[in-house]
This record gives C-alpha cells, structure tokens and sequence, in this order.
C-alpha cells in the first residue's frame, strides 16, 4: 500500500484572534459548510486552582452558573438553547472550566447574550449555594461514590501526584463545600470568573464583522479584575512505586488500575508516550488487546489514556480481568510489553498506523464546529496560541520511533509506577 | 448598547437555509440499489452497505443468529485472519464493524478518502468471504453469554424486556435478546447458511457519503459488487401487534431496590407512517427533552426523579410510544398519577402556541447540527433509504415539522396515548410497589428477574403471611450440568432478616444479604473460589421440611437448581 500519509495535507483553519479592551481573549473560526454556530467559553479555572480546606470550588461553580444572573432567570439558560434548537453543556477539569453551546447559525446573539449576563451578573446567593452544595453532593452520590469504580481516577491520582494542586480532586471535599460562605463564593467569582482570565470561541456559519460588533456589544463592558494568585503545579520527578488496595462495595469483578507521572502536555515526551499508549491500548490491534482480549482471552475490559495538563500530566492502563484470572499474570504480560517498546521501539507497520490514525483524528476533529471551538479554546487557553490547531498534526507526526521507545524507556517502568487493585467489597 | 437593550433576549439573525447535499442513486443489474452523495467538505469517506434483514427475521427458535452473523463478519475472512483485518484496518486509521438491529444488518466503515477503494476492498472481503471459524465463534458465544448474564442485572434491561413481550406479542419484535441456551446453539455452519439466504445483491443498499467523484466511484463499485448474486429472500413472519384489551400493570421483583424504573406504553406507528411528523412534535412538547411537560412535572416540580421522559420508537413493521423515569421507590404510585395526568392532559387539552412553537424550534435547530459530521449526515441518509422514505425527504425535513399544527398534535395524541390499553412496566422492589401501583391498572402480573413469572396470589399470601423460619442447617443437592453437587446451607433467622453460611465442595462463603418473604428465601452469599471473591444468589422455598430453588452466579451460565432437606 503506498504510504500516502507522509504527504498528506489539510488546508488550514481560518483563525482570528483578538483580544476586547476588558483582556476577553476572542478566537473566531469562520467556516460556512452548514448553518450551525458553536460557542465555547473557557475560564482559566480548575481543580489546580484550588488549596487544601478550599476544593470543590470549581466545580461547584459548573453548577452556579445555570442558577441565573441579573437578566436570566434560574434554570433559564437552558430553556432559551432548548427552545432555539441548541444543545450545551459545562465541564470542569483541573486545567480550567468551559462552557459551550451548538445553535443554528440565526440564534448567536442568543449566545453570545446568555454567556455574557452570566459573566458580568452571575446570582451567587446563599440560596442558590445552598442549593447548589447538595446538588453537588447527589451528583457525588450518583456519578463517584454510587458507581461500581467511579472513585478509582481519583484515588490514583493522589497516588501519583504529591503536590496538593494535582493530587486533589475535581469534585472536590464536601466537608471543604460545607465551610465555604458566601462571601468565599462570590470572591472567587469575582476573581476567576473575570473577562481577563476567560477565552471566548466561535466556530461555524456567521459573519466576522457581524459576531465581533456582537461581541463587543455584550461583552464590552465588562469589568476586568486583578490577575488571579499564581499557583505552582511542579512535581517532583519520580513516584516511588506506590501501590493500594480498594475495597470497592460495586464492583462485580476485580479489577486494576496503573498509572504513570509523565512530564507536561505538548512536550516531546508527552507527545511519544501519548503515541505509546495507542499502540498498546487503542483498538483491536493495539498490542495489549491482541495480548489479553484475544490471544489469552483474560481480559473482559481494557482501557487506558492519558491525562492530560499543563503541569505535570499522566498516563493509565486498566483492565477488569474475567472472574477466574491471575491479576499478576496480567499485570507482567503488561509491563512486559511496555518493556518491549522500550527496548525495540515501534514496528514500521505501527508507525504507518499511528499517521493515519492521527490524520484521521484531525479530520475528524474539523468536522464539527464544536469540536473545532473546544480545541482551538484549549490552544489559546493553554498555549496562548490558537493557531496550533493547524500545525499540531505536523508536531505529532514528527515524533520519532526512537522518541517512543526512549520515552517509554524512560517513564513506564516499575519504578515510577502507581498501581491500584480493586477488590470487590460485596454487599454490605 | 444600553444597558435596557440587554434585559430580553436578543432578535436572531436572518435564518441561513441549509441544503442537504444531493444523493445520486443508481441500481445495478443485480438489484444491488446503491447511493452516492459527493461530499467533499472534508476528505474522508463513510459507507453503509445495509441489508433488509434484522434480528427480527432469526429463524424461527434460533434468536441470536442475526447479531452473531454480523458480530462474526470481522471475525475472519478467507483471506484475514481477526487480527490480521483489525490491523489492516487500523493501520488505514479507518473503522469497519458490523451490527444487527430489530429490522437491519449494517456493515458500516469510514475511512480518509485516499483509502476509499482499500476500504472498499475489505467491506467486499468481509461480506463475499467470511469464514465463522470456530476458535472465534467460541470466544464470541462465551462472551455473549456473560453480557446475558450481566443485563440481568440492569433494570432498564429488564423493564425493556418486558415492554417488548407485552406489546409485541407473537412478533419477532417481542424479543429483545436471545437466550443463554440459544447463544450456545449456534453453529459456523447456521451462520454460513444465514450468510448464503441473506447476503445477496437484491436485499441490499450500499450508501456512500464522501469526498468522491460520483462516475469513476460507481465503477469502483460495480468492479465488487457487479457480479454479486442475487437470490430469493423469505418473507418475514410478522403477526401485527394487538392493542392490549386493558391497562396492565407487570412488576419485575428486585428485592431491595432503591428505585422503580417505570415504562408506560402503547403501540404507535411505522416510521414510513405520515402521522411520524405530528407524532414528533407532540412526543417534543410531551416529554423528549428537558423543557418537555414530563419533566417539567415530575422532575422540576415534585423531584421524584432526575429525568422523566417520553420517546417514540418507529420501526419497520411497527412502534411504539414510551414514558420512562427511574423514581424513588416510596413515590411509585404518586409517578404513575402524574405520568397519567400528562397524557390525559395531552389528549384533552389543545397545546399552547408557545409550547408548540418551542418544540418545533428544536427539533428544526437541531436537524442541521445532527447532520454537520460525515457520520451523522451518512446515518440520516441511512434511515430514509431503510425506510422507502421520499427522495426529498432531509431537505423537507425543516418544512414538515414546521407544518405540524395544534390540532394535528390533538389528533396524533388521542389517536396514539390510549392510557386504558397501556403497558405498565415496574421494575423494583415488588413488596413496596406492588400496593402503590396496582389501583393504576385493570390487570397486575408479577416476574422475577430471570424473567420466570411468579403467582400474584402466593406472593401476597407470603407478604402478609407470616414468616416461615429456615433456621437450621440444610443439605442441598445441586444439579450441575447433570451431576449432584452437595451444599451445605446455615442459616440463622431472626425476624424476616437471615444470615448463615454455605459451604460447597469449592470452598465456603458467609450469607451477606438475605430475607424471608412468607415461605420464600432470597439470599446472597460471598465465596472466594481459587482466590476469586464469587458471589452466589440463592433462592429457595420452603414446602413442609423441604426446600427448593435455584443457585446463580455471575461466573455459571444459567442458575442451577437444587433441593434439599434439614439435616
């Protein structure tokens, strides 16, 4: 087959960025294939953010932001998307929390309106906190600790990190949302949730002049504030092989979690171990599948991936073993073929399959206006330059087998591993 | 602006039409129909070759094959082996699966453009030259049959289950998975025999959507798929669903549940049916979304649930019209009451322009964004050609939601909500819900969760009944797979609660759970077999100084019965 990924070439993104008088960061991305409009508002603000006796915050504020402001009524926002043939959503990480919203094209005033009232006006009552603190709580209930190994990515990841800012949590200490006042909350919204530390996409149909009068009309004249306080996500290098029994009262099977710190997102090295872990987990013809799922028929589930952040990042690979297999036996078959990686790199044929794969990715990714706005969000967010959606591919392509396998080498051995068994508790 | 001007929420714009590409549709000599649309917005290309032929057309006691038949096609061809075609397909950095669903058989891929003929070349391996070999077809049976076990487990499986025999009746459509037994029977050469009766030209439509040149494509085309046979293909079986006579109410006993998960329901439509458009825009105002009356109700107001929603399922030879919401258990009934309002409401009371208005907004808002990847404009494009729907039906879609007026949403409702003849599915704790619930309909019916009906008038003896006491040591018998295993049962009962020991030939396990409803035991206990914690479910009922019933464990395929004596 002629290897026809070398020369491959998309024609690049339409960006343009600017920034308001206030320090809202814009990004627009013009593209007319279909009448939809995608917004994404990204807010410098995640769990990293947090100190100890004060988690939660960010998230909690997931929630806060639907509780209404000053021209939108509780639970509004929602029924104004719904009503114009939208979709949305909000996320929190602990790089930063977004906001976003899919409309026809017609309806970005909508938009642009409903995420600026909220920016400038958002309600933080004592009501809507209260409200709020059990709401979090049952999605707590719901989504960690009611789900068979839903507590499993947090309790790694204190494992692994040893500074506060990374090994913490998301969701963050209810005893921590319990302390807050109100006072606290609206505090760290007037900090946080300021035009200067918030980036604002468009991506899809409209007109450039048109959505940046728009922009400044709703956007304009919101107040900037003073820059949050600079925080320090350094780690030291190496975990020592740490390990952790789970008594899981769900889970129906045993089951096993490792996980690795790895240096920062976009390094080389993020990049080689993220091209790594695809060929060990990702797809049917990942090396770890063919090992377990097929060949010794071991596994009911494999997964892995990366995690990706600013500071210090990390990478996973799990399974749920069926019921009568040897955990340890599977856990070598692991790491030996990690070890093989180290010492001989990727195959030619692997490296064919990770171009097209990351190709394939890309392109993917450029179909969807929201897509487009979330990632071109995270580079203007993260990297200050937007205009890395159109030369990414190239950075991944560029990455060597012998970076792989150096990378691998280097970072995802025994020594520098995190590992978590989880044993079925039973019922209670 | 103003700060004044900012209080409303602000005009749209001009709306932007938006024009679905056009489809070019040729049928070959052999019946083949196939349909191409040039899509060139990004260079990538999807496929669909799609077969008229679903689950719903198994043969006859062999449910099951269908879903086999197409999970196997990427299982090994005559010229790939598993992991040879899943490493040829990745290394491409494209996708190539096949499914089943009630009506279809859909091999589905994608890929960049530059490899369009390769994957075209692998769509035709995988479809001309499958080969079923029995390493994999071992592997896929044993799995199928751990899923089996394991939805046993997941109410909304079970309420599924239960909706489906109670609507669908004698057919095919009324069974939603097949049994352990049936996965267990299936054979290479049954999958080689359904292969050869389907997998013929005439039963087939290949649809592309893609950055392709529409005349040297189809040349492509024709080169595999020109000298494709065709064949004669059976009839399905398919006795039309009844209407039920009255409101039935069937529970699935899960002892202990926390929660009920409700599903009412009536038969409704086909989707070639023209009623789809006014029965979509009421099923929106009625309860598809988050703004919907169902919600607004049950959820918003009296927060008995975290979602309470309505759907409409259209399939080939028949649908239906569902309300659904998983809600605490002490509020069963008080859901049942508010569920019922709203369709009695919807039936009687004309919708409110606004309401009306919304619900079209949506489902026109979103049409375009449903349709902007290459994915979702294929699986659109997909349902219209599986459907005999009209050939402008996508760029229609827009005019004939809008269309929809009040009274026809009037017309749709009271023609398809018939709350008398409805299906009442409730999946928990029968001893708590069964008093809620049964004033709420004209005929009750109890099964447990292997789906084995249980008499409604033991049941409620045992309830209000006092409890029969199994304390002592019991010993059982098991039958395994034809031979007897001796158990060894403790138990102490204090009260309806119980807890013991067991001990088997493989090691021993303490009782963690358990309680004593009448003479009936239910029970589970934690064992560690070979270092594995292993749990069982014992179900037993007491009959003078006998005992009875079945042991199961996620590990065994099927449960396992016993019998016994004290000893």
């Amino acid at each position: 087959m002629p290897n026809m990924s070398e020369t491959f070439n998309l024609s690049p993104l339409k960006i343009e960025q600017y920034t308001l008088g206030n320090g809202l960061r814009i990004v627009l991305n013009p593209d007319d294939a279909v009448p939809v409009v995608a917004l994404a508002v990204y807010y410098d603000v995640g769990s990293r953010n947090e100190r100890e006796g004060r988690t939660g915050f960010a998230h909690l504020f997931e929630h806060m932001m639907f509780q209404g402001s000053e021209n939108v009524k509780k639970a509004e926002h929602f029924q104004y998307i719904m009503k114009a043939g939208g979709t949305m959503n909000g996320t929190t990480s602990s790089e930063r929390t977004n906001y976003y919203e899919t409309l026809p094209a017609s309806e970005l005033p909508l938009g642009l309106w409903l995420e600026s009232d909220r920016m400038r006006s958002l309600a933080v009552t004592q009501e809507n906190l209260d409200n709020q603190r059990e709401a979090v709580k049952e999605e707590k209930r719901l989504r960690y600790d009611n789900q068979p190994y839903g507590q499993i990515f947090d309790l790694i990841a204190e494992m692994i990190y040893k500074n506060f800012s990374n090994a913490h949590s998301t969701i963050g200490s209810m005893e921590d949302l319990d302390d807050a006042t109100v006072e606290d909350v609206q505090e760290f919204f007037r900090i946080y949730y300021a035009p200067n530390n918030a980036v604002l996409t468009l991506s899809g149909a409209f007109d450039t002049e048109t959505a940046k009068n728009l922009i400044e009309t709703f956007f304009g004249d919101i107040p900037s504030q003073p820059l949050p306080p600079a925080i320090n996500v350094e780690e030291p290098t190496e975990v020592a092989a740490n390990y952790k029994e789970w008594e899981d009262k769900l889970a129906p099977f045993p089951a096993f979690l490792i996980g690795w710190k790895i240096p920062q997102r976009r390094s080389a090295e993020y990049n080689a171990l993220y091209l790594a872990g695809k060929l060990l987990y990702d797809g049917e013809s990942s090396r770890l599948y063919q090992k377990l799922v097929k060949g010794e028929e071991s596994i009911i589930q494999l997964f892995g991936f990366t995690d990706e952040r600013r500071g210090p990042s990390s990478i996973y690979i799990g399974a749920i073993p069926k019921p009568e297999k040897d955990l340890s036996k599977i856990r070598d078959v692991i790491m030996t073929e990690i070890a093989k990686i180290a010492k001989d790199g990727p195959t030619a044929d692997e490296m064919q399959k990770l171009h097209n794969q990351l190709i394939n990715d890309m392109v993917r990714l450029r179909q969807s206006s929201q897509a487009r706005a979330q990632a071109i969000a995270e580079f203007s967010l993260y990297d200050g330059e937007p205009g890395l959606i159109n030369t990414e591919l190239e950075t991944l392509m560029a990455i060597t087998p012998e970076q792989i396998r150096a990378a691998a080498a280097e970072y995802l051995h025994s020594d520098n591993r995190s590992l978590l068994d989880i044993v079925p508790a039973g019922k209670g | 602006m103003p700060q004044a001007a900012l209080k409303t929420p602000p005009k749209p714009l001009a709306p932007v039409p938006f024009n679905v590409p056009q489809a070019k549709r040729t049928t070959l000599e052999n019946g083949l129909r196939v349909v191409i649309i040039e899509d060139a917005r990004v260079p990538l290309v999807s496929f669909r070759l799609a077969f008229l032929s679903g689950d719903a057309d198994d043969p006859a006691g062999s449910v099951g094959q269908t879903s086999a038949l197409a999970a196997m096609l990427t299982e090994g061809t005559q010229n790939y082996s598993s992991r040879a075609l899943a490493e040829k397909i990745e290394r491409l950095g494209a996708g190539l699966s096949a499914s089943a669903s009630d009506d279809f058989t859909i091999v589905s891929a994608t890929a960049l453009a530059l490899y369009t003929s390769e994957i075209l070349q692998l769509i035709a391996e995988i479809v001309f030259k499958p080969t079923f070999p029995e390493n994999e077809l071992d592997l896929y049976r044993r799995n199928t049959v751990e899923h089996l076990k394991f939805q046993r487990s997941q109410a909304n499986f079970l309420a599924g289950e239960q909706t489906a025999r109670i609507l669908y009746g004698s057919h095919p459509y009324s069974r939603v998975s097949p049994t352990a037994a049936e996965v267990e029977r299936i054979t290479s050469e049954d999958l080689a025999s359904l292969h050869r009766s389907r997998f013929v030209a005439n039963n087939a439509v290949l649809i592309v959507v893609g950055d392709v040149e529409h005349d040297l494509f189809l040349n492509d085309i024709r080169e595999h798929f020109g000298e494709w046979r065709q064949g004669p293909v059976e009839q399905r079986r398919s006795d039309r669903p009844k209407a039920l006579a009255a409101r039935k109410l069937t529970i699935v006993d899960r002892p202990g549940s926390a929660q009920s998960n409700i599903v009412l329901a009536n038969l409704a439509i086909r989707r070639n049916d023209p009623d789809y458009f006014p029965l979509l825009v009421m099923n929106q105002v009625l309860g598809a979304g988050a703004s919907s009356r169902v919600f607004m109700n049950l959820r918003e107001e009296k927060g008995y649930t975290y979602g309470a929603y309505t759907r409409i399922d259209a399939r080939k030879d028949s649908g239906d019209i569902e309300a659904t919401a998983e809600v605490r258990t002490a509020v069963t009934g008080d859901s049942l009451k508010e569920f019922f309002y709203e369709l009695e409401r919807i039936r009687n009371e004309k919708v409110s322009p606004e309401e009306l208005a919304d619900a079209k907004n949506f489902l026109t808002g979103v049409f375009p964004i449903r349709a902007e990847t290459q994915e979702g404009l294929t699986n659109l494009i997909l349902s219209q050609e599986l459907h005999g729907l009209p050939a402008d039906y996508l760029n229609t879609y827009r005019d004939k939601v809008n269309a929809v007026n009040a009274a026809d949403v009037a017309r749709a409702a009271s023609k398809y909500i018939s709350p008398g003849q409805m299906s009442i599915v409730i999946v928990g704790d029968a001893g708590e819900i069964l008093e809620q619930a049964r004033d709420h309909a004209d005929d009750v019916e109890l099964f447990d969760t292997e789906g084995n009906q249980i008499d409604l008038a033991e049941y409620e003896a045992r309830l209000t009944g006092e409890a029969a006491s199994f304390s002592g040591v019991w010993k059982l018998g098991l039958d395994f797979q034809g031979q007897e295993v001796p158990v060894t049962l403790t138990i102490e009962q204090s009260g309806n609660s119980v807890s013991g020991k067991i001990e088997t030939a493989l090691g021993d396990g303490e009782i963690t759970a358990g309680s004593v409803r009448g003479d009936s035991l239910s029970a589970t206990a934690n064992t560690e077999i070979q270092g594995q914690s292993v749990e069982f479910v014992i179900n037993g009922k007491l009959e003078g100084e006998a005992i009875s019933g079945t042991i199961s464990a996620a590990v065994i395929p099927d449960s396992l019965p016993f019998k016994g004596s004290r000893a």
